[in-house]
């Protein structure tokens, strides 16, 4: 009867456990839901025109058009890879949107193709 | 006594494992309080001049059999029986990522460096062609489009933009990069794989003007970085 009590006691304390885990997997799938919808436009689903300013055939900067004033105060990351180099910078997104030139930390050479990331953090 | 603990032991692993998830999800449910609008542009370039991920000419109907091909520059013109036409494509698989079929394509834009202009506003009218043709042999006689002016009609256009040096034209000046010039909805078409990607064409929206009305900009073959043509694709991978 002792030991019938103790079986009872250590698989209720497991399922405790199991029940807690159980939960904490629902959350995971809750989990995965959100990391999807965090790449999801936030402030514009919109075009930005994105246009690299060059200077001796390299990229100096790349400017940033036809943000909507939702995206005003949001942070503005550039990245430009060329294939070769990689060049990023940020710059804050005027209040009214509009559009805003992002210098880069490096000048990489203007290529026949060149893939510029933006993300917009914030706001 | 030692199978009472051993049995202790394993129902609090058990609850200490349900538990110690929570820690773990609290660290990845932090990515989702960022706010973040993530673009990716890919931006092909007509450089250097012997490349051929992009192609470029002009017909010229003055000059029908003839190929012109390897000029520096490429040129629009409505004239009587002088009218021409461009022709240039970009080979979209040289994006690096390459363009998912199912990425969105946010805005298109086709960039030429304008070295004349008409006196007059004109339009000219973007169509995408619909037949392979060749940098080297495309001539005014052998063009996907055919010799028949306005041709294709205005209505089938799929992107336009107009040049000339009157007030309210949309490109007044030269030396610098006309806008206006977006084809977003055929970069799709061609990303998504629904229409295949001969490139486009670029006529006067009315062919056989009685005074010559000349649009001209730089070609790939003028060797210049600052003035190449160029597409700029902006996408999302995430609708």
């Amino acid at each position: 009867m002792k030991h019938l009590r103790q079986v009872v006691l250590a698989l209720l304390v497991m399922a405790t456990g199991a029940a807690i885990g159980a939960a904490a997997s629902v959350n995971v799938t809750s989990t995965t839901l959100g990391v999807a919808t965090a790449t999801v436009p936030r402030c514009t689903a919109s075009g930005l025109s994105v246009l690299q300013n060059l200077s001796a055939g390299t990229v100096t900067s790349v400017t940033v058009g036809v943000l909507p004033a939702a995206c005003g105060g949001a942070i503005l990351q550039v990245t430009v890879n060329n294939g070769v180099t990689s060049a990023s910078g940020s710059a804050a997104v005027p209040g009214g949107g509009g559009s805003v030139t992002v210098a880069l930390g490096s000048t990489p050479a203007v290529t026949a193709v060149e893939q510029t990331d933006l993300v917009l953090v914030g706001p | 006594m030692i199978r009472r603990r051993l049995r202790l032991l394993a129902a609090s692993a058990g609850f200490l494992l349900g538990v110690g998830l929570l820690p773990g999800l609290a660290a990845s449910l932090s990515l989702t309080s960022h706010n973040f609008t993530p673009y990716r542009t890919c931006t092909i370039t007509a450089t250097p001049s012997t490349t051929t991920a992009v192609i470029d000419t002009t017909a010229r109907q003055a000059s029908a059999t003839s190929n012109f091909g390897t000029l520096t520059t490429i040129t629009v013109s409505s004239s009587g029986a002088a009218n021409q036409r461009i022709y240039l494509r970009f080979d979209l698989t040289v994006c690096s990522p390459a363009i998912a079929a199912s990425a969105t394509v946010r805005l298109a834009t086709l960039r030429l460096y304008m070295t004349a202009i008409p006196a007059a506003c004109r339009i000219l009218d973007l169509y995408p062609v619909t037949a392979a043709w060749v940098e080297t042999t495309l001539t005014w006689n052998n063009q996907p489009f055919g010799t028949v002016l306005n041709n294709p009609p205005t209505a089938s256009r799929t992107g336009t933009f107009s040049v000339g040096t009157p007030a309210g034209c949309q490109n007044q000046g030269t030396g610098t990069y006309v806008t206006g010039a977006t084809v977003t909805a055929d970069v799709a078409g061609f990303v998504a794989g629904t229409s295949t990607n001969f490139g486009w064409m670029i006529r006067d929206d009315a062919e056989g003007s009685g005074t010559t009305r000349t649009a001209t900009f730089s070609a790939k073959q003028l060797g210049s970085v600052a003035q190449a043509p160029q597409l700029v694709i902006t996408y999302v991978t995430v609708p």
